[in-house]
């Protein structure tokens, strides 16, 4: 029984990974904190549910539509409100993603309610018998979609021109803009592929909990997650968020069951009072 | 033209003062109710200004010891019925700001974001425990608070809670005014422009850094206090993380590191709260862009446009001057 538990926190830790992963993407290239990465998520589960409740279209076109929208919010967002504040100081840009978490719960809200939503699951609904352990299809879903997608990230980044040109903007702005490298692109394209994890969560996390104006709250887990692996670092964000997931899971079996709507902030505060730096952070020297 | 002394200003503002106190015998029982809220906002909002406008370090979580000083009241207040208010409110403002404290020394050594995260952390926990210690704090059913009272006279209308609210509201804001300008005040400033600087001129950053907070955390106390008075039955979604985002938008709009811009957030805020109630979506949607808004264009707020403002027409009128007296010497 607990393997069962484990598994499904796995699949549970899988969404806050996508959600840390899509957090430190930004972070890493921009320095910028964006605290409406979960309402990215949220809109375009709403997008998606459109698509597929009012126009009827088939789950797999579904897919692709919602994964552009996805990209071009992205794009929209940091057009829109990153790039008139890029002068001033980090702290304003967090404010203005705070505004804009606000913004896009409130106008979802007004264009599809706060009720909750069924949401279609893009995996059948099934127990699969894998020698001695038992799941659902759902669980083993979400992590075999997460697996690929970390995959493909790992390859761009390690393998591509333009992933390569991203390390180097994460690096350093200065030295990457004397090598030819468009930090302006940059900035844009990390916002680009943030979205796009953004929306791939949104398949995943929706079918979970409902589809509701309440589900961009994931993106604290998300934050604790990334914390708690070390915030900026990519295995960190993945690693956190499997951690948290099966902490969250497992916890109910030896604490009372509220404990579990307290674990991800409970986490968060030990983490940054206890190793600020998380599992796999390293510690940085501030520059004066 | 005679010039404007202080003397007159003082006439200026003792009518004023006189005036606003007086206000509650010819506005409605529900305008005093809005003014009594606005103090208290006020009031958080100043707090916040303390950790954010003026040393830099964001706090997401400033609901959470609004609500410490709203239940430390109300179960006080219940507890030791024999207590008055006059000791409750200190001393709930003492204990929010001795648990600021203590959050302040492990979190304030960090950055600026991870000190975001960890108050919104605390602020979302305090909700919950709220919500959960059902032995203490009646959990969602909300806790019924004991009406504040002085000998046999009981402040149990809203207009007799303004004579409850608005004397402390006046004399914290005034306290307030004169830390800021002190070397305590300046210290915070020096904090939030260039910690290396202010290191280097003998400040210690983490003292400073953990007094703004627990000052801050005080000014959220009392004003937790003043409120469970105020409305008088309190249930934990009144602390939620949606109102520490509401107090960001208070300050960021009426003016980060201001006095004067705190009050006029907490103004405007509280004005579109109340006239747009029935419409908590536009609401909502009103605080967020403007947020941006504000943030884009205008990240010193109200306040800081109003300063502004000030200083181009000193600026001019002593352009305007100079030029004159040219013309004379010419």
């Amino acid at each position: 029984m607990l393997i069962h538990v484990v598994i499904s926190g796995i699949a549970t830790g899988c969404i806050y990974s996508l959600m840390a992963l899509g957090l430190t993407l930004i972070y890493k290239a921009t320095e910028h904190v964006n605290f409406a990465q979960g309402d990215m998520a949220m809109l375009s589960g709403f997008v998606a549910f459109t698509f597929f409740e009012w126009l009827k279209l088939p789950l797999p076109l579904v897919f692709c539509l919602t994964l552009l929208f996805s990209i071009g919010l992205g794009l929209a967002m940091e057009f829109l409100l990153v790039k008139p504040a890029i002068r001033g100081p980090h702290f304003n840009v967090f404010i203005i993603t705070l505004g804009a978490s606000i913004v896009l719960q409130s106008a979802s809200g007004l264009i599809w309610s706060h009720d909750q939503f069924p949401f279609p699951s893009l995996f059948p609904d099934k127990n699969l018998v894998l020698g001695p352990v038992q799941t659902d299809a759902g669980s083993v879903g979400i992590i075999a979609t997460t697996l690929v997608l970390m995959l493909i990230l790992f390859l761009f980044f390690k393998y591509t021109k333009v992933g390569t040109s991203l390390r180097a903007v994460s690096q350093s702005h200065r030295a990457a803009l004397l090598m030819g490298v468009s930090v302006r692109r940059s900035f844009a394209l990390a916002w680009a592929i943030s979205g796009l994890v953004s929306g791939i969560a949104a398949f995943l996390i929706a079918p979970v909990v409902f589809l509701s104006t309440q589900m961009g709250l994931v993106v604290i887990n998300g934050f604790a997650a990334a914390i708690m692996g070390g915030w900026g670092s990519f295995p960190g964000a993945v690693i956190g968020g499997i951690s948290l997931g099966v902490l969250e899971n497992v916890a109910p079996y030896y604490f009372p069951p509220q404990i579990k709507g307290i674990i991800p902030f409970a986490v968060l505060v030990g983490v940054l009072v206890i190793r600020p730096t998380g599992i796999m952070g390293e510690k940085r020297q501030r520059r004066v | 033209m005679r010039r404007i002394t202080a003397f007159h200003w003082s006439i200026v503002t003792a009518a004023c003062l006189a005036m606003f106190l007086l206000s509650p015998l010819v506005l409605s029982r529900y305008l005093v109710f809005i003014l009594n809220l606005l103090a208290i906002y006020a009031l958080v909002s100043i707090g916040l200004n303390f950790v954010t406008g003026y040393t830099g370090q964001i706090s997401v979580g400033h609901a959470g010891f609004l609500a410490l000083g709203a239940y430390f009241t109300a179960i006080v207040a219940t507890k030791a019925p024999y207590l008055p208010f006059y000791v409750i409110l200190p001393m709930a403002g003492c204990f929010a700001g001795l648990i600021g404290f203590l959050l302040g020394i492990p979190i304030l050594r960090l950055r600026g974001f991870y000190i975001a995260m960890a108050t919104l952390a605390f602020g979302v926990v305090i909700s919950q425990i709220a919500l959960e210690w059902r032995g203490l704090t009646h959990g969602d059913e909300g806790f019924k608070v004991t009406s504040a009272f002085i000998g046999s006279f009981v402040f149990d209308s809203d207009k007799k809670l303004f004579y409850l609210v608005q004397p402390f509201a006046i004399v914290l804001i005034l306290a307030a005014h004169n830390i800021v300008s002190t070397r305590v005040g300046r210290a915070f400033v020096a904090v939030r422009d260039s910690e290396n600087v202010a290191q280097t001129l003998g400040i210690n950053l983490s003292w400073s850094k953990t007094s703004a907070f627990a000052l801050s955390a005080f000014y959220a106390g009392f004003a937790g206090g003043l409120f469970a008075y105020v409305v008088s039955h309190i249930t934990p979604d009144s602390f939620s993380l949606t109102i520490s985002i509401d107090f960001i938008a208070m300050i960021v709009i009426g003016g980060m590191g201001s006095i004067l811009g705190s009050i006029i957030g907490a103004v405007i805020l509280t004005g579109i709260q109340q006239l747009l109630g029935s419409l908590p979506e536009i609401q909502m949607l009103i605080f967020g862009v403007s947020l941006i808004i504000f943030m884009i264009f205008m990240p010193r707020g109200i306040s800081g446009v109003i300063s502004s403002l000030a200083t181009a027409t000193r600026a001019g009128k002593r352009l305007s001057s100079e030029q004159e007296a040219g013309e004379k010497g010419a």
